[in-house]
C-alpha cells in the first residue's frame, strides 16, 4: 500500500493544509520510510521543519496502526523517543510537538526528562509514560538504570536523535549507541520493528554518521536530504588601518564601536564570541561604546544562571532584545526567527561552525544568512577570505567517531547492574553490536568485567572491594549506596569544580570556575553575567558577592578548550595564501591585508600552497625558529616537540616552543641547525611513533585526559549533593590516581586509554602523518629575516604572554611595534 | 635507596631520607607522618578501583627504614591510619606483631578517629603532642602557635608539602619535601597514595626535594 492512501497520511495532510501548509519533499519522503519500518538519517538546517519529518510520520504511523480510536485513545506507551542534546531544546520541541498533537486531534501527551525534571514528574511518568518523551542521553542512562525498564520501552517504535552530528563525535554520542543497542535488543526480542533516525546538519561524513548510529540495527540506512538552499554573504569588519605588526586580542575590542552600526540596522543581532571570559568583556565594552543599547542587549554563555539564560531566549524569541553577545551556547537549538543578523567576533576555527552559526540568521526561505566577521588580529582576515572559498567549494569538515572507550562502557555496565543486571557472554555480544566497541576482543572484555567485579590488583584476604557482584551468572550492584552514588556520576561532560556565586540575599548570579576565585582576595571587583561584583567571601562550595560601582574590573577566565583550526580550514588557509599578492586578490579582506603582506615578502616570503615557510630569526631573547603549516594548535604542538628532539639528538640543545593555529616557534639559547640540507629529514614520517612518544611529554598529556577518564570511569567521587564533609575520606585527585595507576597498575585499562587519547585526540596521529607527508612532499622554503615578520609577530607576543599581566603585555608590544616600524 | 643525608637542628642529628622519613641520631627515633593506612581498603570499600599493592609497598618501605637506621621507637606525628576501620587494618595489625618490640607513639592526626581501644589493641601510644628536649611534636603545624611562644622547636605534618621546581620552556614539576623553617619542620606525606600541597618558603628557610630515589636540597 501506498503511503499517500493511508488514513493517517490524510489526517496529517488535511491538517497542514488547513494551516495553508504542504509537506517539503524531504518530510514526505522520511514519512514513507518511516512507513516502510525503515531507519536512517535526516539532513536539514535548523529552522526548516526537520522536527516534523520524524514527529508526523510516528503521528500518521500511530493513527494507521489505531485508525478507529486514535483520537481518543489514551494512555498508549513510549511511541518516540526524542534525544536531544541540549535541554534547552527540549522545551521549544515539546511545545511545537503538543500544538501539532492538539490541533491533528490525537490524545497524545509529550513529557520531557532531564536533569530539571522533578522528581513528582518523574514518578508520574514511571506509572503512565507518555507517547512522546523528550530527553537528554545522559537522562536516557537514567532510565536504563530503574528496575523494569524494559516495559518502559514496551511500545516504542521510533527513536529520533536530534543534532547527531554535534553528539557523535564525543563521548555523548557513544552513551547514544550503547542505548540504541540496548533498545534494539529489547525490540529484536519481543519481535518488533524500531525505526532509528538521527537527524544531522551538514557534515562531510553524513553517510559514516549514518551507519555508527544504526551500528547495531544491521539495518541498511536512507539518508534524506533537505535540499534547502541558504545562500551565505559573508562581510568582514575591517580596520582602518592594518597592524603591519598583528597580535591575538586586543583588536577584536577596538572594532567594537564598528559593529553599534550594524546593530542598529538589524532587527536582532547575535553576537558569537569564542571564550565565556572574552563575551563578559565585550558585553562591557558594548555598553560603553553604545549607553543607548542599555536594555536591549544582553549576555548568554554557559556559566550564567540558568533562569537568566532561559530568560534571553524568551526575550530573543518575543523580539525584546537588539542584540546577544553569546559563546557555542547558542550554537545549537530552536531557530530565533527575529534574529537577521549574526557577527562572528574572531576566527570560528572551523568551516561547519561557521556554518551553523551563518544560519541562524535569515530563516523565511529565499533570504540570505548574513554573517559579519570581525577579527581580533588582522592576520585573521585572511581566515575570512579562506571561509568564503570554503563555502563556495562546500567543503565541510567530517566529525569522528571514537572507538574503544572503555571509561563509557565501565559506566555503562554499572547502570545496567542497578537495574536489571546483565549476562556476562549476552552482553560481550550486544556491546560488540555498537560501532564504538565492535572491534573489543574477548581478553578487553575480561579486563572491563574484572574491573567491575574484583577491582583490579588487590590483597586477597584483607580486601573488601565491592561493586558489581555476579549473583547465579547475572552482574548486578547490590549496595543502595554504591548504586545511589553511580546514578549521581552518570554521564560523561566533565568540568572543572565550579562554584556557584550568589549575592548575599541568595540569588544565585552563575558559577565560575575554583581556580580562578581562589586567587581572588576578598574586595577584588570581577565581572560575571554582565555584572560588577565584588567578592565578600567563600565558603564551602559558595562564593558570596555585593554588586560594585567600581569601573576596574577583573574579567574571569573559564578553561575549557580552545578550539585548534581543523585541517579543512587550515588547507583554505594555505590556498587563500595562494592569492595574496596576486591580481586574483579580489576579496576585500585580501586587499586591506596588502601591506601586511608587501612587508611579509620584503622582510622574507609569503608561502605558496605547496610549500612550507621556515624563518630563522635572531633576537635579543635567543635563536628563533619559525614554522608554518597551519594545521592548527594541537598539531603544531607535536610537531615542535619532534622537531625539537629530532634536533636535539644531532647536537646537545634545548628549546622552548609556543604555537597557535598557523605556525610554531622554537626558541633557543643557541644557533638552531636547521637548513636545506637536512630540513627534509626533520620532517620525515619514518619512526614517527616511535619519535613522537619519546618527544612529546606524553605522560602530562596522558595525565590531562585521564581526568575525565577517571570522572566517567567512577574512580573520581565528587560526593553527595549537600553532603561534601563526609564524604572527605573518598576524596583523591585525578592526578595522583594517575600517579599511583602509573607505579602500581600500570597496564591498567583506563590508564591505557588515556595514552589511547593523547596519541588519537590530543595529537591527532593521523593528522599529524597526514601535515607531515604533505611537507615532505611540498617545497620546503628556508628565510633569513633580519628581524621579526607580520607572520611570526602573534607567534612571539603569545610566547610572552604567559608570565606578563595583559597591561605590561600591551605596553611591551606598543614598544616592540615600534622599534620594528 | 640512596644515602641519608643529615641535618642538623639545635646539635641534634636528623637524618633525610628519599623514603620520606626522618631519622634522629641521638635518641634513635624514625619520625614519619601521614603514612594513611587503610585509604586504599577505605576506597575500595566503595567501589573505587585503587590497586592495594601501594598499600602493601607502603608497609614493606616503612619496615626497611626502622630495619636500616636500627631505630629503638617510631614517632608518627599524625594521620596513621586514613578512615574508620576496614579489613587492610588487620594486615597492618599482623605486620605490626611482627615488630612488636619497636614502641609506637602516634601524635593524633585528624584522619586519626579509631576507637582508644582499637590503638592499645595494637600498642600504640597515643598522645595530642608531645615534648622532649627542646622539640614539640605535633600533627598540625598550625595548631602549633601557643608552642611555639615557649621556643620550643616544632616537628608536624598534616600538610603533605610540595615544592615547584621550575625549569626552561615553561615547565614546572612539583616534588614531595621536606621543608624547614628556623622554627619547625614539616614532613613530607609518607604514603605513596597521597597527593600534594604546594608550599612557598621564604628565603632563609631549608627545602629539600624528594626525586624519584635521592633527596636534592632546593634551598
Amino acid at each position: 500500500m501506498n503511503i499517500t492512501e493511508t488514513h493517517g497520511y490524510k489526517v496529517v495532510t488535511d491538517w497542514l493544509s488547513s494551516k495553508g501548509y504542504s509537506p517539503f519533499a524531504f518530510q514526505a519522503e522520511t514519512w514513507e520510510h518511516i512507513f516502510q519500518h525503515h531507519s536512517g538519517l535526516v539532513n536539514a538546517p535548523t529552522g526548516c521543519g526537520k522536527t516534523f519529518s520524524v514527529f508526523l510520520g510516528a503521528v500518521i504511523q500511530f493513527i494507521n496502526q489505531h485508525p478507529e480510536t486514535f483520537r481518543s485513545s489514551k494512555k498508549n506507551g513510549l511511541q518516540l523517543l526524542w534525544v536531544t542534546p541540549l535541554r534547552a531544546l527540549a522545551k521549544d520541541i515539546g511545545r511545537a510537538m503538543e500544538e501539532a498533537i492538539h490541533e491533528i486531534g490525537i490524545s497524545w501527551q509529550v513529557g520531557i526528562r532531564n536533569g530539571d525534571t522533578d522528581t513528582s514528574e518523574r514518578q508520574k511518568q514511571k506509572r503512565n509514560m507518555p507517547e512522546v518523551l523528550i530527553i537528554t542521553p545522559e537522562s536516557l542512562h537514567l532510565l536504563l538504570a530503574q528496575k523494569g525498564y524494559p516495559e518502559t520501552f514496551k511500545s516504542l517504535s521510533i527513536i529520533a536523535i536530534d543534532e547527531w552530528h554535534e553528539l557523535m563525535g564525543g563521548k555523548r554520542g557513544i552513551l547514544v549507541e550503547l542505548a540504541v543497542s540496548r533498545l534494539v535488543a529489547l525490540s529484536k526480542k519481543q519481535g518488533t520493528h524500531l525505526s532509528i533516525w538521527g537527524i544531522s546538519a551538514t557534515i562531510g561524513n553524513l553517510e559514516q554518521a549514518m551507519e555508527v548510529l544504526l551500528y547495531a540495527s544491521k539495518k541498511k540506512g536512507h539518508i534524506i536530504k533537505a535540499n534547502i538552499h541558504k545562500p551565505i554573504e559573508v562581510l568582514s569588519v575591517l580596520p582602518d588601518e592594518i597592524e603591519k605588526y598583528p597580535w591575538a586580542g586586543h583588536l577584536g575590542i577596538k572594532l567594537a564601536e564598528k559593529i553599534v552600526p550594524i546593530i542598529e540596522q538589524s532587527n536582532t543581532t547575535l553576537i558569537f564570541i569564542n571564550t565565556r571570559g572574552m563575551s563578559e568583556t565585550w558585553y562591557q565594552t558594548l555598553l560603553t561604546v553604545a549607553p543607548q543599547l542599555a536594555g536591549a542587549i544582553a549576555l548568554h554563555h554557559g556559566s550564567i544562571e540558568q533562569e537568566l539564560r532561559l530568560w534571553v531566549e524568551d526575550a530573543l524569541h518575543t523580539q525584546k532584545l537588539k542584540a546577544v553577545v553569546c559563546t557555542a551556547s547558542l550554537d545549537l537549538g530552536v531557530d530565533f526567527r527575529p534574529v537577521d543578523t549574526v557577527i562572528q567576533v574572531g576566527s570560528p576555527k572551523g568551516v561547519a561552525r561557521f556554518l551553523q552559526r551563518a544560519g541562524r540568521s535569515g530563516h523565511r526561505p529565499g533570504e540570505v544568512s548574513k554573517i559579519y566577521f570581525l577579527p581580533t588580529h588582522s592576520l585573521e582576515l585572511l581566515e575570512a577570505a579562506a571561509l568564503k572559498k570554503a563555502i563556495g567549494e562546500t567543503s565541510i569538515e567530517t566529525r569522528d567517531p571514537l572507538l574503544l572507550c572503555f571509561d563509557v562502557l565501565l559506566q555503562y555496565l554499572c547502570t545496567l547492574a542497578i537495574s536489571e543486571g546483565f549476562k556476562a557472554n549476552q552482553m560481550f555480544e550486544e556491546i560488540r553490536t555498537t560501532h564504538c566497541f565492535s572491534d573489543m576482543n574477548e581478553q578487553e572484555w575480561q579486563e572491563v568485567l574484572l574491573h567491575i567485579t574484583q577491582g583490579g590488583i588487590a590483597l586477597q584476604q584483607y580486601d573488601e572491594y565491592r561493586k558489581v557482584e555476579i549473583e547465579n551468572g547475572i552482574y548486578k550492584i547490590k549496595s543502595r549506596r554504591i548504586a545511589m552514588r553511580h546514578r549521581m556520576h552518570i554521564g560523561t561532560i566533565v568540568s572543572d569544580a565550579m562554584l556557584k556565586v550568589k549575592l548575599m540575599n541568595g540569588k544565585f548570579i552563575g558559577v565560575i570556575e575554583e581556580w580562578f576565585i581562589s586567587k581572588l582576595e576578598p574586595g577584588t571587583v570581577f565581572t560575571l553575567a554582565g555584572r560588577n561584583l565584588e567578592l565578600i567571601g567563600i565558603k564551602e562550595m559558595t562564593v558570596t558577592v555585593k554588586p560594585s560601582s567600581s569601573k576596574k574590573s577583573i574579567v574571569p577566565s573559564w578553561m575549557g578548550g580552545r578550539m585548534p583550526l581543523t585541517a579543512n580550514l587550515g588547507l583554505m588557509l594555505r590556498k587563500t595564501l595562494d592569492l595574496a599578492l596576486t591580481k586574483k586578490a579580489k576579496d576585500p579582506e585580501l586587499q586591506a591585508l596588502t601591506p601586511l603582506f608587501e612587508l611579509q615578502e620584503t622582510l622574507s616570503h609569503i608561502p605558496k600552497e605547496n610549500e612550507l615557510l621556515i624563518e630563522h630569526i635572531e633576537t635579543k631573547d635567543g635563536f628563533h625558529l619559525f614554522v608554518y603549516p597551519f594545521e592548527g594548535r594541537l598539531v603544531h604542538e607535536a610537531m615542535a616537540a619532534l622537531l625539537a628532539w629530532r634536533i636535539s639528538r644531532k647536537m646537545p640543545i634545548t628549546f622552548s616552543f609556543v604555537m597557535n593555529d598557523y605556525g610554531f616557534e622554537l626558541l633557543s639559547d643557541q644557533p638552531i641547525p636547521v637548513d636545506d640540507s637536512n630540513v627534509y629529514e626533520l620532517f620525515s614520517i619514518e619512526n614517527l611513533m616511535n619519535d613522537i612518544t619519546q618527544s612529546v611529554n606524553s605522560v602530562e598529556m596522558a595525565k590531562r585526559k585521564f581526568r575525565d577518564i577517571a570522572v566517567i570511569g567512577g574512580l573520581i567521587f565528587q560526593g553527595y549533593p549537600g553532603e561534601q564533609k563526609k564524604a572527605r575520606h573518598l576524596q583523591s585527585s585525578a592526578s595522583l590516581l594517575f600517579k599511583v595507576f602509573s607505579d602500581y597498575e600500570p597496564d591498567n585499562l583506563l590508564l591505557r586509554q588515556a595514552y589511547q587519547e593523547v596519541f588519537d585526540q590530543q595529537m591527532e596521529e593521523v593528522r599529524l602523518r597526514n601535515a607531515l607527508s604533505r611537507i615532505l612532499k611540498s617545497k620546503i622554503v628556508i628565510q633569513f629575516p633580519q628581524q621579526l615578520t607580520p607572520f611570526c609577530f602573534p607567534i612571539k607576543v603569545d610566547s610572552m604572554r604567559e608570565n606578563m599581566s595583559s597591561e605590561q603585555l600591551e605596553d611591551r608590544v606598543k614598544k616592540m611595534q615600534q622599534q620594528l616600524q | 635507596m640512596t644515602v641519608p643525608i643529615l641535618h642538623k637542628i639545635l646539635d641534634q642529628h636528623f637524618w633525610l631520607s628519599p623514603e620520606r622519613v626522618l631519622f634522629w641520631e641521638q635518641k634513635k627515633t624514625l619520625i614519619v607522618s601521614d603514612l594513611h593506612f587503610g585509604k586504599t581498603g577505605h576506597f575500595r570499600k566503595s567501589g573505587i578501583a585503587v590497586p592495594q599493592s601501594v598499600y602493601k609497598e607502603d608497609l614493606q618501605r616503612l619496615f626497611a627504614q626502622i630495619s636500616f637506621f636500627k631505630a629503638e621507637q617510631l614517632l608518627i606525628v599524625g594521620d596513621l591510619f586514613h578512615s574508620i576501620a576496614n579489613k587492610e587494618m588487620d594486615f597492618f595489625l599482623k605486620w605490626r606483631k611482627d615488630i612488636s618490640q619497636l614502641p609506637f607513639l602516634l601524635i593524633k592526626g585528624n584522619h586519626d578517629i579509631l576507637p582508644n581501644n582499637w590503638y592499645q589493641e595494637a600498642s600504640i601510644e597515643v598522645k595530642n603532642e608531645y615534648h622532649v628536649h627542646q622539640f614539640s611534636f605535633i600533627h598540625d603545624p598550625k595548631e602549633s602557635v601557643t608552642t611555639t611562644e615557649d621556643g620550643s622547636f616544632i616537628f608536624s605534618g598534616h600538610l603533605h608539602p610540595g615544592i615547584i621546581v621550575r625549569g626552561l620552556g615553561k615547565q614546572s614539576l612539583r616534588f614531595p619535601c621536606f621543608y624547614f623553617t628556623e622554627k619547625q619542620a614539616i614532613l613530607p606525606a609518607f604514603s605513596h597514595f597521597s597527593g600534594l600541597a604546594s608550599i612557598e618558603p621564604k628565603k632563609k628557610d631549608q627545602v629539600y626535594a624528594i626525586v624519584n630515589q635521592s633527596i636534592l636540597q632546593i634551598q
